[in-house]
């Protein structure tokens, strides 16, 4: 049991990389929904057994919710949109890729001087799983950071949600059932709001360029 | 118990005031009338309570108790000593200004929401009044922070003058300035202590940072206090306000520094070190000095009064700084001694001030001016205006038989008290500041010279003068009313030195009050201080005889002599007018050209036509530059508008990335935070 969380981890934050390497619109999308994939197994795993040990229902229920929403609904959605946006392949980069790639390695071992000290979050020798979500949560504001187009805020954004998820799955066999609920249908709105909003967006600066929004400020 | 009760009276009708200047607002003058009434009936409840409380021995009276389930939201009102002496001197000022306001504020009938001046006035009263009974900081501050506000409301009551508006401004900034440093002090006090009850604890708190604490409250005490160079406010936001809220906040809201300091610092931190004791002093020094310095040449009759306010907050500071001195160095006598003689000054301050302040409001009333140089000759049109500011006015001049000479008198002989052989600079820095207070009261007595001749003496210089309109009686009975208790003060000092000691009695632990050798008919005798003592009776009365003695002379030598009326200095031209007599500039050149360094005059003489000795017109404009402002404020003011404006552009440039760098780099810092420490 121990051995597959920890194999998912590892691939969590692997998927993770990969969607830091990409270039292509379509790709990202198509990494979320693998990444999200990998997240909806590990909550099932979890739920399994904790419905054989305890009886819990509730992390079951999360898991389905999870596939339904970040594997089908949402990937789906952000495809449509991007049926209706010219650019397909990010051009330029604050960051080339290979530099972004170092950097994420920089995070995970960062994570690991950071968490791997504190006691308590997990009963393994090393947290290790913290480690990987916790370098999840990191490389999700850095894709935010390093890409200018407006889907690629909203999959680093997913992305930074998936990595707190794991997080307290791990660490606390998830959050109260009802607080997860409510995140889910907090990234359900979040996701159809900035949907319609790049669609606005690219209407009136014939781009989804998010770099060029510059004038709101105080 | 019955204190408790009559406190709890005088706050209930306070708050009916408040309630009913709003419930009557669509009829000004009976919501007027009832709602000052009910003030005045309120204040002779808390002038019982007090006094009552002062006299008997009991210790603090718990008035009100809220207890709540949320963690550190417990209030407590509570009434020792030290705020019933507050609440005494609070109450008394307001009896007569609620009477004035009567009078008053009829000018606003019709024009403006006097019921929500009266609620103003009322809850401004009140959060006094919560200020002086807060048992925990937490309390005290919030009751501060409404005192603040209310009286900011006040100041720009009549906010379609520009220039209020400015004033309360500035007065707003200026308080909140002090207010957030004294707040810092208050959190380091909860660090230590773990408590913001004022009765926890103040020995849990190292050294240094009771130092830091003291620095702390005094500039943000000395900023409510006004005290040099922190006044900046003053001279603004008291002109700005109706006079019956000026008569207030200069007679009693700047008091309620003092008693802060009491409170926080004497009584809660407790004095330490010597040089907390020498600041006070050198603020107190330099207060009094630049105060009656800037007072002397001041041409608005308001504006004259509130620099004079800074000059008597001065005294105050220096009779506390004397009190610091002498209780570090363990001199329990002469401590107790310098501050009951600043607790007295502060009470005949408020009387005097109060009356002078409502006197001021008299002329504005009848005249609608507040410049000298448009009066002059207002003796024969208010006479009895006139009378009741010749009296505050040598009461603050302290002359005698007046209070204000009692009070300065007994900061003098602490002062004297306080020089002893072995420790010069402190005797140096006494003696100094005895010079420094006396050329203080020479100035103050010349700058009501200035005040009064000029204002009521001679011929009226514009038709504001010379059609003076009749005031009110109520108003003249309540300036009337001040200046009397200021004669009688003056006269039997002794039953109120009596009751003001028993509040520095709570602070010091020592009575001197029993070892003066009171003579009940004209002035108490001070302490014997090592054989140099001037007897104010036996002085009084050399210089009744004198005048006597004058008098018979005169009679003796002269004869008899025949009167005859006639025009003295118009030298044969056609008669005397009210350009040929001193203006208020002219009087206060010679102060202006003495103190050139903080005024920096600058002078301007434009004569037209060809002829130099008979020109068709002069012009003469001579200009002053207030030096805090010039070279401390707005500096600092330049430096943070144009630091905030830089750090504005580069910090926030309105790039998303840039945004999501500054949550990146914060996380990472965290997470550095929790691996290192």
């Amino acid at each position: 049991m121990e051995n597959y969380l920890n194999l998912l981890s590892h691939l969590m934050l692997l998927s993770s990389f990969v969607l830091m390497a990409n270039k292509r619109i379509r790709s990202y999308i198509k990494t979320f929904r693998m990444q999200s994939a990998l997240i909806g197994t590990t909550a099932a795993l979890i739920g399994f057994e904790s419905f054989s040990s305890s009886g819990r229902m509730d992390v079951l229920v999360v898991s389905t919710v999870i596939i339904a929403l970040k594997v089908i609904y949402i990937p789906n959605l952000l495809g449509s949109t991007l049926e209706n946006i010219d650019l397909k392949v990010e051009k330029d980069f604050f960051l080339n890729i290979p530099i972004l790639v170092l950097i994420s390695c920089g995070i995970v071992v960062f994570s690991y001087f950071s968490i791997s000290a504190v006691e308590g979050i997990n009963t393994g020798i090393m947290n290790v799983q913290i480690v990987n979500s916790i370098s999840m949560i990191l490389m999700g504001i850095l894709f935010m950071i390093s890409r200018k187009n407006a889907i690629g805020q909203i999959v680093g954004f997913l992305v930074i949600e998936n990595g707190l998820f794991v997080t307290a799955m791990f660490s606390t066999e998830g959050m109260p059932f009802i607080i997860d609920m409510g995140i889910f249908i907090d990234i359900i709105t979040a996701v159809l709001i900035m949907g319609v909003m790049v669609f606005k967006i690219n209407e009136k600066f014939e781009s989804a360029d998010t770099n060029k929004l510059k004038n709101l400020r105080g | 118990m019955t204190i408790k009760y009559l406190f709890q009276i005088s706050i209930g009708l306070y708050v009916i005031a408040g309630f009913s200047a709003v419930i009557l607002s669509k009829w000004h003058k009976i919501s007027n009338t009832a709602s000052n009434i009910l003030c005045m009936a309120a204040s002779v409840f808390g002038i019982a309570a007090s006094i009552d409380q002062l006299i008997s021995a009991q210790g603090p009276v718990i008035l009100w108790k809220i207890n709540s389930s949320i963690p550190l939201m417990n209030f407590t009102m509570t009434v020792d000593n030290v705020s019933s002496f507050f609440i005494l001197m609070l109450s008394i000022l307001v009896f007569p200004v609620s009477l004035y306001s009567i009078g008053y504020l009829s000018h606003y009938y019709g024009k403006r929401n006097v019921g929500l001046f009266n609620t103003l006035y009322s809850v401004f009263i009140l959060s006094m009044i919560l200020v002086f009974t807060a048992s925990n900081t937490i309390f005290f501050f919030i009751a501060w922070e409404i005192m603040s506000v209310v009286s900011y409301f006040l100041v720009v009551f009549e906010s379609e003058v520009e220039e209020n508006r400015r004033a309360g401004t500035l007065y707003i900034i200026m308080t909140h300035l002090g207010a957030a440093l004294m707040l810092i002090g208050f959190m380091i006090m909860y660090s230590f202590t773990n408590s913001f009850a004022l009765n926890s604890d103040s020995a849990l708190i190292p050294e240094f940072y009771r130092n830091i604490i003291f620095l702390l409250l005094v500039i943000g005490f000395g900023t409510k206090a006004g005290v040099v160079p922190l006044h900046i406010w003053l001279p603004y936001a008291h002109p700005a306000a109706p006079s019956n809220v000026s008569a207030l906040m200069s007679g009693i809201m700047i008091k309620t520094a003092v008693y802060g300091i009491l409170r926080f610092i004497m009584i809660y931190l407790g004095v330490q070190n010597t040089w907390w004791g020498i600041l006070i002093l050198v603020i107190g020094i330099s207060s009094a000095l630049i105060g009656v310095v800037y007072a002397f040449v001041e041409n608005n009759i308001k504006k004259l009064l509130a620099f004079s306010s800074i000059e008597n907050i001065g005294i105050i500071f220096i009779g506390l700084g004397i009190c610091f001195i002498a209780i570090s160095t363990k001199n329990e006598t002469v401590a107790a001694l310098a501050l009951l003689a600043s607790l007295f000054h502060a009470f005949n301050h408020t009387i005097f001030k109060g009356s002078l302040f409502l006197g001021a409001g008299s002329i504005h009333f009848s005249t609608h001016t507040k410049d000298m140089d448009q009066l002059g000759g207002l003796i024969k049109k208010i006479p009895i205006a006139a009378l009741f500011i010749l009296g505050g006015s040598l009461s603050i001049s302290a002359l005698v038989p007046f209070n204000g000479f009692i009070g300065e008198w007994l900061i003098l002989q602490s002062i004297f008290a306080g020089i002893q052989p072995g420790n010069a600079g402190i005797n140096i820095l006494f003696i100094l500041t005895v010079t420094a207070l006396a050329l203080a009261g020479a100035l103050a007595a010349g700058t009501f010279i200035k005040f009064f001749g000029i204002t009521f003496l001679g011929l009226p210089r514009s038709s504001h003068a010379s059609e003076a309109q009749p005031i009110p009686m109520v108003m003249n009975a309540a300036s009337g009313m001040l200046v009397l208790l200021c004669l009688v003060i003056g006269i039997f000092p002794a039953p109120f030195i009596q009751l003001i000691s028993h509040a520095a009695f709570e602070i010091t632990g020592v009575s001197v009050a029993v070892n003066f050798k009171g003579s009940f008919l004209l002035t108490a005798f001070p302490l014997s201080v090592s054989g140099n003592v001037i007897s104010p009776f036996s002085s009084l009365i050399i210089f009744l005889l004198s005048i006597l003695a004058v008098l018979l002379i005169i009679r003796f030598i002269g004869g008899k002599y025949a009167e005859k009326k006639y025009g003295t200095w118009d030298c044969g031209f056609e008669g005397l007018n009210s350009r040929m007599q001193y203006t208020a500039t002219g009087f206060s050149k010679p102060v202006k050209i003495v103190f050139r360094m903080l005024f920096r005059p600058s002078r301007d003489l434009k004569i037209t036509g060809d002829d130099t000795y008979h020109p068709e017109s002069m012009e003469y404009i001579m200009t002053t530059e207030s030096i805090f402002e010039k070279y401390i404020y707005d500096p600092v003011l330049k430096f943070t508008e144009r630091s905030s404006g830089v750090i504005r552009r580069k910090l926030q440039t309105g790039s998303i990335h840039l945004y999501l760098i500054y949550m990146f780099a914060a996380i990472l810092a965290a997470m550095l935070y929790n691996r290192l420490f």
